[in-house]
């Protein structure tokens, strides 16, 4: 089926997207639809399939090797005749500085040489990237110095500057914080965050680092090349037991057998283990069964050292989904070799 | 219409961008000041310090092609008493004897009585390097050996290659010495020598000759060198490729920066060559054209490594590879025609074994530039481009 009619606000759309090598699959029926200006998070392990969906929409994989409906800023992938426009709209911020810059050669030289693939005039881009360098706070006596010469920091913001040079209407960022330490990782979330305020850029970012969900207006979770969830990530939240209120117990000598018996207790939804001696439990009726699950514990004689409530964050969501989904798997598997057994 | 202004306007945005990515790499090649120096200082500087200090090179034993053209049926009148003499007797049993030699491999035998223009055609011979040596059997041969007088043989040695002068003489007097045997005669003979192509006085000869192997060595080592990291090492390739430039330009790109280097290196290499007292026969620009295509050709062989790398150590062990075998096979170690035939096939492909004919034929005999190993070599350039812009359109690149 060709998708014929797109929302006007719609930059990215997919419909059963399936990507195929040889006989192995990598994206199973994925689907999904992007609006103008949001912020998209592609996560899942290794071989979840984030980078192969990527490279369909930036035009890095033949057709001949996958089928279904993309658009990408209204424009079909799988003609080689739309790629020369969709390239001019989106923007890639590789992992890796040293795939996206001319390390040699100073910020303004790597500006015009990218703009120039753009057909931009050389006083357009110089006023883009000033604009760009001021929003990302790339301090200017760097703008004439050799990258090499910039710090870690400076190179990445300067790396998503170059990205952002045509003003794309999308922007992939492959891997941002991957790498970077904790406070850094902020600081790169708030600049994508405000670059996407100001500039009204659709991005999609593909990362293992769940922090990223902070900035994401909707998050793709993926395992093994299928689309599991696709929603913002409040409302991922909330899906969870009692909108994803969640009770973090301590309790002394913590073992399996302890945690067998808490999961045993009636409305108990999930225990997740987060620490040496600390449970999470989510439940049904948080505020009526909490109370009661404290006063099963005190009677069993666990000793509990702290219990504290807090709602569940998107790395505990996404901690849920992926262990729901292996579970799931697992008990397919059992069952399938039960019935090879029987047969 | 609308068709045709579309096309123009891409035509436009694609030289364009070509022009972009050719600012790009120059801006690149001035990054890189050791491959600068490489290219540009080195060249020049070896030349410069052959010129200072160049030796004499040794010799060969392979048997030298040689024509024999005889006057000797012709009518001798004597000066002093006007009496003609027919006497031819000798004529072909020197042939003989050229033929036994082991040295000497007689090409062809021309009886000048009969072909007017046969000295004509032997220096053509002489000029398309088919043979290097014209004996010439003058018209009172026979009658001098049988008035037994001493035997007087006029040869025309190619001079242009210094080494093999002395070798080109020694194979005459095997020839003489065998006839002298074989005929039962008083070993009386002189040779009247007439060097062709060689070096006049006041130029060096052993500088001219080390000049042609330097010269071909350099620029196409030197063409190599500064390009066949030129791919491999420029790693945002891939995400240059996710922007609207296409590859062929990435790669004409680089072509076209390299041309442009090599013809300031050909010019360089020439100058200094000819200041330090380079005997050049043949045009300046027939000279420069052939460092050129040659020049051009290790260009195209360093950047069909580089597309075919994939890490810089490959790319290096690649060019070391070639790099041996082209020596190798060039036929300055062990002469082309000593290599069984299957080699001599795959050693004409090279580059280098067309590279010492080309630039001794200009520089010593006055050629033209365009000839078999011009077009040789640009047969193996556009091979290899080709090559390479299909290995590089199907490369996979992904960031």
């Amino acid at each position: 089926m060709e998708i014929t009619e797109t929302s006007e606000d719609a930059m990215v759309s997919v419909e059963n997207l399936n990507v195929i090598f040889g006989k192995k699959q990598i994206v199973h029926d994925v689907s999904f639809n992007v609006k103008k200006g949001e912020i998209i998070g592609m996560f899942g392990i290794s071989g979840a399939g984030k980078t192969t969906i990527i490279r369909v929409l930036t035009c890095q994989i033949e057709k001949k090797n996958w089928n279904g409906n993309v658009l990408v800023t209204g424009l079909n992938p799988s003609k080689k005749a739309n790629y020369s426009k969709i390239l001019s709209n989106i923007g890639y911020v590789p992992q890796l500085e040293l795939l996206n810059l001319y390390f040699e050669l100073n910020p303004m030289v790597n500006v015009e040489i990218f703009t120039s693939t753009y057909g931009m005039n050389k006083k357009t881009a110089k006023l883009t990237a000033e604009k760009l360098f001021g929003i990302l706070d790339i301090p200017k006596d760097t703008w004439k110095k050799r990258v090499k010469k910039m710090s870690g920091g400076e190179k990445k913001r300067l790396s998503m500057a170059i990205g952002l040079i045509h003003s794309p209407k999308v922007l992939f960022l492959d891997e941002p914080t991957t790498g970077v330490d904790a406070s850094k990782r902020y600081q790169i979330l708030s600049y994508l965050k405000k670059l996407n305020q100001q500039l009204s850029t659709t991005m999609f970012i593909i990362s293992h680092d769940l922090e990223a969900s902070l900035i994401c207006d909707k998050t793709a979770i993926l395992r093994e090349g299928r689309l599991l969830e696709f929603d913002s990530p409040q409302n991922l939240i909330n899906s969870l037991p009692s909108n994803g209120l969640v009770a973090r117990i301590s309790i002394e000598n913590l073992d399996q057998e302890i945690i067998k018996t808490i999961q045993k207790y009636p409305s108990i939804k999930k225990v997740l283990r987060v620490g040496n001696e600390t449970i999470e439990v989510l439940m049904d009726g948080f505020e009526d069964n909490l109370p009661k699950l404290m006063k099963f514990l005190f009677e069993n004689e666990f000793k509990v050292i702290s219990m504290s409530r807090d709602t569940a964050n998107f790395r505990r969501y996404f901690q849920i989904r992926i262990q729901e989904e292996e579970e799931k798997e697992t008990k397919k598997n059992h069952i399938e070799l039960i019935n090879e057994g029987g047969s | 219409m609308e068709s045709i202004k579309l096309k123009n306007l891409h035509l436009k945005k694609g030289l364009l961008r070509l022009l972009k990515q050719i600012k790009k790499e120059f801006r690149l090649l001035w990054t890189d000041k050791f491959n600068i120096f490489i290219a540009l200082i080195v060249p020049p500087l070896v030349v410069v310090a052959i010129g200072l200090t160049s030796s004499s090179p040794g010799a060969t034993m392979q048997p030298i092609n040689c024509v024999v053209v005889s006057y000797d049926s012709n009518t001798f009148i004597e000066e002093n008493n006007f009496t003609e003499s027919e006497l031819d007797d000798y004529n072909l049993k020197y042939v003989e004897a050229v033929n036994s030699s082991n040295l000497l491999n007689l090409v062809q035998f021309f009886n000048a009585t009969e072909e007017i223009y046969a000295m004509e055609t032997a220096r053509n011979y002489l000029i398309a390097k088919k043979i290097k040596i014209i004996i010439s059997i003058p018209v009172d041969f026979s009658e001098l050996i049988t008035w037994g007088y001493p035997g007087l043989i006029d040869c025309i040695i190619d001079s242009s290659d210094i080494k093999k002068i002395q070798a080109n003489l020694n194979a005459v007097y095997d020839s003489i010495k065998i006839f002298v045997s074989q005929n039962n005669l008083t070993p009386q003979f002189e040779i009247n020598g007439f060097e062709e192509f060689s070096i006049p006085e006041g130029y060096s000869f052993n500088y001219n000759y080390m000049m042609v192997l330097v010269l071909s060595f350099m620029i196409i080592g030197v063409g190599m060198v500064s390009t066949i990291l030129t791919i491999v090492q420029e790693k945002p390739v891939a995400r240059l490729l996710l922007t609207p430039v296409k590859r062929v330009e990435i790669l004409t790109a680089k072509y076209l920066t390299y041309m442009s280097i090599l013809v300031i290196q050909s010019f360089s290499l020439i100058i200094s060559a000819l200041s330090f007292g380079l005997y050049l026969v043949g045009s300046f620009f027939d000279l420069f054209l052939s460092l050129f295509i040659l020049g051009f050709t290790g260009l195209a062989i360093g950047i069909f490594i580089s597309t075919l790398s994939k890490t810089k150590t490959q790319a290096n062990q690649l060019f070391l590879a070639t790099f041996l075998v082209l020596i190798l096979l060039s036929g300055i170690f062990i002469p082309i025609d000593a290599m069984p035939i299957y080699l001599q096939v795959f050693a004409y492909i090279l580059p280098l074994s067309h590279g010492s004919p080309l630039i001794t034929g200009i520089i010593t005999k006055g050629k033209s530039v365009f000839g078999f190993d011009f077009f040789a070599l640009l047969g193996v350039s556009i091979t290899l481009i080709v090559l390479s812009f299909i290995i590089f359109q199907r490369r996979k690149y992904e960031v």
